[in-house]
């Protein structure tokens, strides 16, 4: 195979764009550092903000301000020490022979940031991949691997308090945001108590219309899934990278990959909105909904099945002479085959638990049924219809793994 | 008739239980048949009612089999699958790969599969007795009476006399399977109540909608909107931390919790197995019901919002995790353990040195999993008063023809889960990657 790049590529680029190559990771780490450093300044106000004032609110300082001073300790932590962005892409910084750096050399790299590394000039500008700050101050980027490194505990190095502490005030701020309210679960578990009771005793009486609800919902899961992998098999071809080369089948496959991932995105509840509006209440949105999710969800778990296809087939039938279309009949599809099968099994598991649940939104089946009864707190009827979802969900769960595994 | 082979010696009653097992498949196989006549049976009845009955006969009526109707559906199905398992190959036998062939390793002739056919009656009237006699190769009494066998189609692939394969699609399994086939598929368009016609006669409708939709109006970005006092941000902000609570307190309780569901922790007492069922049990009843019905639940239980989607997120998240957790627990490597064992460590000292260290990766990687499905969750867990972005989604759906901009809104308020689902799917992917 011959190879793209000929050797010498990287040395024949125009200079100030091999710079970038070296200063391509401190550039990155410093991004991390700020962005990290704006993260935790934006957390620690909204705590303080809401034990403080009691307002949710997420600024204390005004954004110039706020701007400067996370700027200017991105550059200490970095120049002073090691920076979660620093470790995070393994580099620390050091003299030229791999020793630490002394105090004097760390502040004068660290003033003569400023007027090169904050205004980008002096990466840009640079002598054999060193900024001017890193010439100033004749230290240099490199390697954690070419440093000797003294092992502290955690607890002594600044980049893991960071992240602890980050952790620590992301899961405050989790509590506060979401309001969590230990005591009201408590006390109000007597809300429940007509919801538990009702599971105790569902109504019965609405067993065969469950069943038939519960047939509609099969149904709607069983042909999403089916015409879904009429649709998603042949797209899925376009959306692996290795199947799609060339300046056209570049485009094609770009082209496919974010319109399925942009739809995969939205849950089906929400493509059920849509659907409703659409083509009117009933289990036909709930079918499109499911059906649009799912060609979105089966053209990349395809796709990257056949990325991940061995070559060896596909290149001995292409030598012996064999025509594109049979390079995919014998090259390609023997090897697809069962895992295609088993996602498609997969899927359809997935698509019977969706269906079960986009009935809220009017999707029709037995969750529309079962919407109908919890608005109005009629919990047995509620009850009879949710254990008959769970009796349905456990009986695809059990037989769709039992056959997947078969298939693996 | 083929000699009675050596007694078995697991001795008279393991020996009966090896028989009953190869009974098993073959009876679920007939099962599968006499269930595919049923639900063909089942498929007459609706289409009738669809086609025929609704609008010739009774407009409001619906055709519903009388009480004397059941036992003849039963027993006329029961007959469809005799047939079939007489004459040649059923679908169940298909799918076990078996095959009816002579006790001298032939086809079956005409003849015999007629008294295969009436002696199965025979055998299933009654069956305790039929499977108290079974023979020491397996062979019932309809086997024995027509001198025919089931095997295994692999063993006697190589014995049979060669003969001319048939197109499968001319075999009796092929058709059968392209009748259920052809017959889901019509079931299912009528069920599903699928009209394509629709679509299109209302497409000038959903082009308003779509012509919105993408035509995003950002207003209320940043900006909270007074009668809903939250903004998209704040929204998804609320969703993201719904979802990383439920994920961290779902993970932190599913860890303990699932070393009780291991066999291999927890299989060597009673009270071990008796603990294991439970907590299976538990895991599969807690996580069958989505998470969005667990919201209406909480919903009730401590008021609308936030708390009420992490509640629910976690419930779900336990359980689910807690079954991956304690599969892979179930599918360590046993070296370590027998090592730390053998030098004399207690169990506890067993789980910390030889188990925990090979299952945390794992656990990492089945909790950003988690995460993503979580995000993508708590995106319309508001739906049912569970709080986060969806509350601001559904808010706006629900002004649809009070505000003028609504679906431009709700446009607005996709592209911003969009791009959050799409950044943290890209994220953890890549964390993923380095955690595996």
């Amino acid at each position: 195979m011959k190879d793209k790049y000929y050797a010498g590529f990287m040395r024949d680029m125009p200079a100030w764009m091999q710079n970038f190559r070296h200063l391509r990771k401190p550039l990155f780490a410093f991004l991390v550092d700020f962005l990290s450093l704006i993260y935790t300044w934006t957390i620690v106000s909204f705590i303080y903000n809401t034990y403080a004032h009691g307002v949710a609110s997420y600024t204390t300082l005004p954004w110039w301000l706020m701007l400067i001073v996370t700027v200017e300790a991105a550059a200490l932590w970095e120049n002073f020490g090691v920076s979660v962005g620093m470790k995070l892409l393994g580099i620390r910084i050091a003299t030229a022979d791999g020793k630490r750096p002394s105090m004097l050399a760390c502040v004068v790299r660290f003033l003569v940031w400023h007027v090169s590394g904050l205004p980008l000039v002096g990466y840009i500008l640079t002598k054999k991949g060193l900024a001017w700050h890193d010439l100033a101050s004749s230290l240099g980027v490199v390697s954690h691997e070419d440093v000797e490194t003294r092992r502290l505990p955690w607890y002594r190095q600044s980049w893991s308090l960071a992240v602890a502490f980050v952790l620590l005030a992301t899961v405050i701020a989790a509590f506060l945001v979401t309001r969590v309210d230990w005591h009201a679960l408590i006390t109000n578990a007597g809300r429940t108590a007509n919801i538990w009771k009702a599971f105790l005793s569902p109504d019965w009486s609405l067993l065969g219309d469950g069943f038939r609800l519960l047939l509609v919902t099969v149904f709607m899961a069983f042909m999403a899934t089916a015409f879904g992998v009429v649709v998603a098999v042949p797209l899925s071809f376009l959306a692996a990278r290795n199947l799609t080369q060339g300046v056209v089948g570049r485009t094609v496959y770009i082209t496919v990959r974010t319109v399925t991932s942009v739809i995969r995105s939205i849950e089906p509840i929400i493509w059920a909105i849509i659907f409703v509006v659409w083509v009117r209440v009933g289990a036909f949105p709930g079918v499109m909904a499911l059906l649009v999710h799912s060609i979105a969800d089966l053209i990349k778990l395809y796709s990257e099945r056949l990325e991940s296809i061995d070559p060896g087939p596909v290149e001995a039938i292409r030598a012996t002479g064999g025509t594109k279309l049979q390079v995919i009949l014998y090259g390609i599809i023997p090897q697809i085959i069962n895992p295609y099968l088993s996602f498609t099994l997969y899927r359809w598991d997935i698509n019977v638990r969706m269906a079960t649940i986009i009935g809220l939104v009017g999707g029709g089946g037995i969750g529309q049924r079962l919407m109908q009864y919890t608005r109005v707190w009629q919990w047995s009827q509620a009850s009879m219809m949710m254990l008959l979802i769970m009796l349905v969900v456990w009986v695809m769960d059990y037989s769709s793994s039992r056959l997947r595994a078969r298939l693996m | 008739m083929a000699k009675r082979p050596k007694k078995s010696e697991f001795g008279r009653f393991n020996a009966s239980l090896e028989r009953f097992a190869v009974l098993r498949s073959r009876a679920f196989a007939f099962f599968l048949d006499w269930a595919a006549w049923g639900y063909i049976s089942y498929a007459v009845m609706y289409f009738l009612n669809q086609y025929w009955y609704t609008w010739y006969v009774d407009w409001y009526g619906t055709l519903v089999l009388p009480a004397w109707g059941w036992p003849i559906v039963v027993l006329a199905t029961l007959e469809l699958a005799i047939l079939m398992h007489a004459f040649g190959h059923g679908i169940g036998m298909s799918l076990f790969g078996t095959k009816l062939v002579t006790t001298d390793a032939d086809y079956p002739t005409r003849k015999q599969r007629w008294r295969r056919f009436l002696w199965m009656h025979a055998s299933l009237v009654m069956l305790p007795l039929t499977l108290l006699r079974t023979g020491q190769d397996g062979a019932l009494l309809h086997d024995r009476r027509s001198e025919t066998r089931m095997r295994a189609w692999k063993d006697v692939k190589d014995v049979l006399p060669a003969r001319k394969p048939r197109a499968w699609i001319r075999t009796q399994s092929g058709i059968m399977t392209l009748v259920l086939i052809g017959v889901t598929f019509w079931l299912g368009w009528e069920i599903t109540e699928i009209d394509l016609g629709m679509l299109f006669s209302r497409a000038g409708m959903s082009a308003r909608i779509w012509k919105d939709l993408v035509n995003p109006d950002f207003v209320h970005f940043f900006q909270p909107d007074p009668m809903l006092e939250q903004s998209i941000v704040q929204g998804l902000i609320e969703s993201i931390f719904i979802a990383l609570l439920a994920t961290l307190m779902g993970g932190i309780i599913a860890f303990p919790l699932s070393f009780l569901g291991a066999r291999n922790i927890m299989g060597f007492s009673p009270l071990g197995w008796f603990v294991y069922a439970i907590m299976r049990a538990f895991f599969n009843i807690f996580r069958s019901i989505e998470s969005i019905l667990w919201a209406v639940i909480f919903a009730v239980w401590v008021g609308f919002g936030p708390f009420a989607g992490v509640l629910a997120l976690t419930l779900h998240t336990f359980a689910a995790l807690g079954k991956l957790f304690s599969e892979q627990v179930e599918g360590i490597d046993p070296g370590p353990l027998e090592a730390i064992a053998s030098t004399g460590g207690r169990r506890v000292d067993v789980v910390l040195f030889g188990v925990i260290p090979q299952i945390v990766p794992s656990y990492l990687a089945f909790s950003l999993y988690r995460w993503d499905i979580n995000i993508r969750m708590a995106t319309v867990i508001a739906l049912v008063g569970g709080g986060g972005i969806g509350r601001v989604l559904f808010y706006y759906k629900n002004q649809v023809g009070f505000l003028s901009n609504a679906w431009n809104q709700v446009g607005a308020v996709v592209v911003a889960i969009v791009a959050v689902i799409w950044l943290l799917d890209y994220i953890s992917g890549r964390v993923r990657e380095k955690i595996i």
